[in-house]
């Protein structure tokens, strides 16, 4: 015991993860210079375009802020939210009152300060009533709080959106936008800094534990709870972050629109962000700015095309009609077809960029894909396998033969570190303690028990066991230290000994 | 030895079921005490009453002296009661380190809002995290399946992984449901062994519901069998085996085909380790 101990101190930590393929300096570069073309090509063509179309780009970044807020809800939590136009229109509304009532700006002229205020009070809006929102999902979930959102939107629509002080009846009320920021271009610009805003706690909430908690609070309430997550606190957090993000989506439409009116907050635009978050991806932060990107200037891109143009035309039918049932469409075609949707379309490129080689399924996949997760790592261990444990991974019984007969220099380095011959019952941890073949160790130890397939007999099985248990008793004893302030080992072996 | 967890007279219906009645469990400081009894005795019911699922309607849970019984499940996980489920209590949709990472929930250093502002401590701890799950895997021996998904992994794997995550929330009291389930015999006893080597090392105290007859002989210190939600027995393992009702309430009627599947499993080795003890 003590040997395997001593020598364990000296060996390489078990089963270390394979290395990891990693681009070279040049594919970063290379990636780097996508990215950069990606992004830069985005701000040349809204610096240089038409300002209308820069006016669409604008609509485009904020329709993707209000996918992330309802992606959160959707895709992170797992709910339906139909109402979310009652959160946007509530803050469209807040914020346009602030600057116009309260601030008391007009066109061409409005403090940024006010502008501020204004998306604040609006962020802060979408975010209480978010939270009331919230408070309903934690007693009720699936087809009936679809339901409650569904009426939660149209009592907005039907209450406060016709609260005359606030909105100015069907004429609207006027949201200015600040100094400096009057022309499309300059708006659009502002759009994608609070875009960017967005995709960076977006970022921070599921590369954090909020946002492995919700997801686990998602799968499963009973696991998530038990591996200490605050179950109710999660939920109302995660409701609330969307509020916070619709609100700031409804602030930047007010200003958008430069008058904000109750029409514009209908179930149907409601029912488009809900499809373009489908249409996105659920739950993937790319797919849903792609997919909110792509619903907004939609009708836009209709335009360019002039037969199809010319066919809406005569139809007599809005474009945003078109939008509507195109999206119904390609809400069909993505659940049926492509659940992930386009960033499922796009993961190969998304993967690359990330620095992963180019591959259409991703690595270390289980399940669909063909890459089998665990018999990867066991084959790629194999590959990395010391000759002296060739025989281990075949079972127990070979694992024997090779405690037995312990490749030299194994051996000689056992003998010259301890200066004792090694147990026999020791032999098989004692081979897999050198360097590298170490990971290789465990993971036949693992194989040769899973089912006792390799024992002939119980004994042989029983043998593999007692090596492996032996392995992991010192790799303990290294890393958690027994705690002196409760029940000694000593006391622990009689007790064994008894049971 | 003072008892780390002690269920006093717990009691719970639903409706008109009476689930538990009057349940009283001492688990001693340092032991494993098994929890054994035919399908809807109330085993995993009584798990459910002492991780806070359910709220008893009588008794209380003390847990080192301290009266837990109206706690929120995520409070007596961070107090350092862990728990496995009967069918494997894991994240699907997390990788196996981000599982690991979720475990250690309740001792991450860094407030939620923090996280979503991105404040530099929280990265810093998001590292010590990583490194923490690594460790863990490292000392089950999975440290290979880090960034694999769970789905398709095989069964016993995924069992390893449970038991691995639970140990990341840092547990004092480890409640195990049926750990061996889907085990092969062989695969049975090295989790037994498994088991006593983790309770040597992290000083652990188990309270285990388990079926397979050997493995609670070798393993368990103290049994207590229930049947029908109320203590039919208790005692040392060996005795309780051998306990006329028990052999009739949990091995008799038509548990009786289950147990003649089992009773081959039981290698004479075991068998004679059982009785000297």
């Amino acid at each position: 015991m003590t040997a395997t101990a001593a020598e364990t101190i000296s060996a390489p930590a078990i089963s270390r993860a394979p290395a990891k393929w990693r681009p070279s300096a040049q594919g970063w570069v290379f990636r780097a210079a996508v990215l950069v073309l990606i992004f830069g090509g985005i701000i040349w063509r809204t610096a240089t375009i038409e300002q209308f179309w820069a006016d669409r780009f604008a609509l485009a970044a904020i329709y993707a802020v209000i996918g992330l807020s309802l992606n959160v809800v959707l895709g992170y939590v797992g709910q339906v939210s139909l109402g979310h136009h009652g959160f946007v229109g509530i803050a469209a509304f807040v914020s346009a009152y602030y600057v116009t009532e309260k601030a008391g700006c007009v066109p061409n002229e409005c403090s940024l300060g006010a502008f501020g205020t204004g998306i604040l009070f609006a962020v802060i809006s979408g975010g209480v009533a978010a939270l009331l929102l919230g408070l309903i999902a934690l007693r009720i979930r699936g087809l009936y709080l679809a339901l409650i959102t569904l009426s939660y939107g149209f009592m907005a629509e039907r209450s406060i959106f016709e609260i005359p002080f606030l909105t100015r009846g069907g004429a609207g009320m006027p949201a200015p936008r600040p100094d400096g920021f009057t022309t499309d271009r300059a708006y659009a610009f502002l759009c994608y800094f609070f875009l960017a805003l967005v995709i960076f706690v977006d970022w921070r909430l599921l590369r954090s534990k909020v946002g492995r908690a919700v997801l686990s609070v998602k799968h499963s309430e009973p696991v998530a709870a038990s591996y200490g997550i605050n179950v109710t606190a999660y939920k109302t957090l995660a409701f609330v972050l969307s509020g916070l993000f619709a609100g700031l989506g409804g602030g930047l439409l007010a200003f958008h629109t430069q008058n904000v009116v109750s029409n514009d907050f209908n179930f149907a635009i409601a029912l488009l962000w809900v499809l373009m978050v489908v249409v996105g991806g659920l739950g993937n932060r790319t797919g849903v700015v792609i997919g909110s990107a792509f619903f907004a200037l939609f009708p836009f891109l209709l335009e360019l095309i002039h037969p199809l143009e010319e066919a809406v035309i005569e139809s007599g039918r809005a474009f945003g009609q078109v939008t509507i049932v195109v999206g119904a469409a390609l809400a069909i075609l993505t659940v049926i077809q492509f659940p992930g949707g386009i960033a499922e379309q796009l993961s190969p490129i998304t993967r690359w960029l990330r620095g992963q080689k180019f591959a259409l399924h991703p690595e270390g996949h289980g399940g669909k894909h063909k890459g089998h997760a665990h018999k990867k790592g066991a084959l790629l261990a194999k590959l990395g396998l010391h000759k002296g444990d060739q025989h281990a991974v075949d079972g127990a019984p070979s694992e024997q033969q090779a405690s037995a007969n312990p490749p030299p220099e194994e051996s000689a380095a056992a003998v010259a570190d301890h200066g004792t011959p090694l147990r026999a019952d020791n032999g098989a941890a004692g081979g897999g303690e050198t360097a590298a073949t170490h990971g290789a160790a465990a993971v036949a130890a693992d194989d040769g028990t899973r089912g006792g397939d390799g024992s002939e007999s119980a004994g042989d099985g029983d043998e593999g066991a007692a090596g492996d248990a032996d392995d992991i008793d010192a790799v303990i004893r290294r890393r958690f230290p027994p705690v002196p302030s409760r029940t000694p080992p000593a006391t622990g072996a009689t007790d064994d000994e008894e049971a | 030895m003072s008892a780390v967890l002690e269920i006093q007279g717990t009691g719970i219906r639903f409706g008109g079921l009476v689930a538990l009645d009057d349940v009283n469990v001492n688990v001693p400081e340092w032991e494993i005490v098994g929890l054994i009894g035919p399908n809807g005795a109330g085993k995993t019911t009584l798990f459910n009453c002492i991780m806070g699922a359910y709220t008893a309607n009588t008794g209380k849970i003390i847990y080192r002296g301290r009266d837990i019984s109206l706690l929120p499940t995520h409070r007596r996980t961070a107090l350092g009661i862990g728990r496995t489920f009967q069918n494997i209590g894991l994240i699907r949709g997390l990788t196996v380190v981000e599982n690991f990472m979720v475990a250690q929930h309740s001792r991450i250093g860094y407030g939620a809002w923090s996280a979503l502002l991105g404040v530099p401590r929280s990265f810093a701890e998001e590292r010590r995290l990583k490194a923490n799950a690594m460790e863990v895997l490292d000392f089950i021996g999975m440290a290979h399946l880090a960034d694999s998904q769970l789905e398709g992994l095989p069964y016993g794997t995924l069992k390893l992984i449970e038991v691995g995550t639970v140990l990341a929330t840092d547990p004092d009291v480890l409640l195990l449901d049926e750990p061996s389930s889907g085990m092969g015999p062989d695969e049975a006893h090295e989790f037994g062994e498994r088991l006593l080597k983790l309770r040597k090392t992290l000083n652990l105290t188990v309270l285990m519901i388990e079926h397979h007859v050997p493995l609670v002989v070798n393993v368990c210190d103290y049994v207590y069998v229930l049947n029908f939600g109320k203590i039919l027995t208790e005692g040392k393992p060996q005795a309780v085996r051998n306990h006329p009702e028990v052999v009739a309430a949990y091995l008799g009627g038509e548990v009786t085909t289950d147990e003649e599947e089992q009773t081959p499993q039981i290698s004479p080795e075991e068998e004679t380790a059982g009785v000297t003890a």
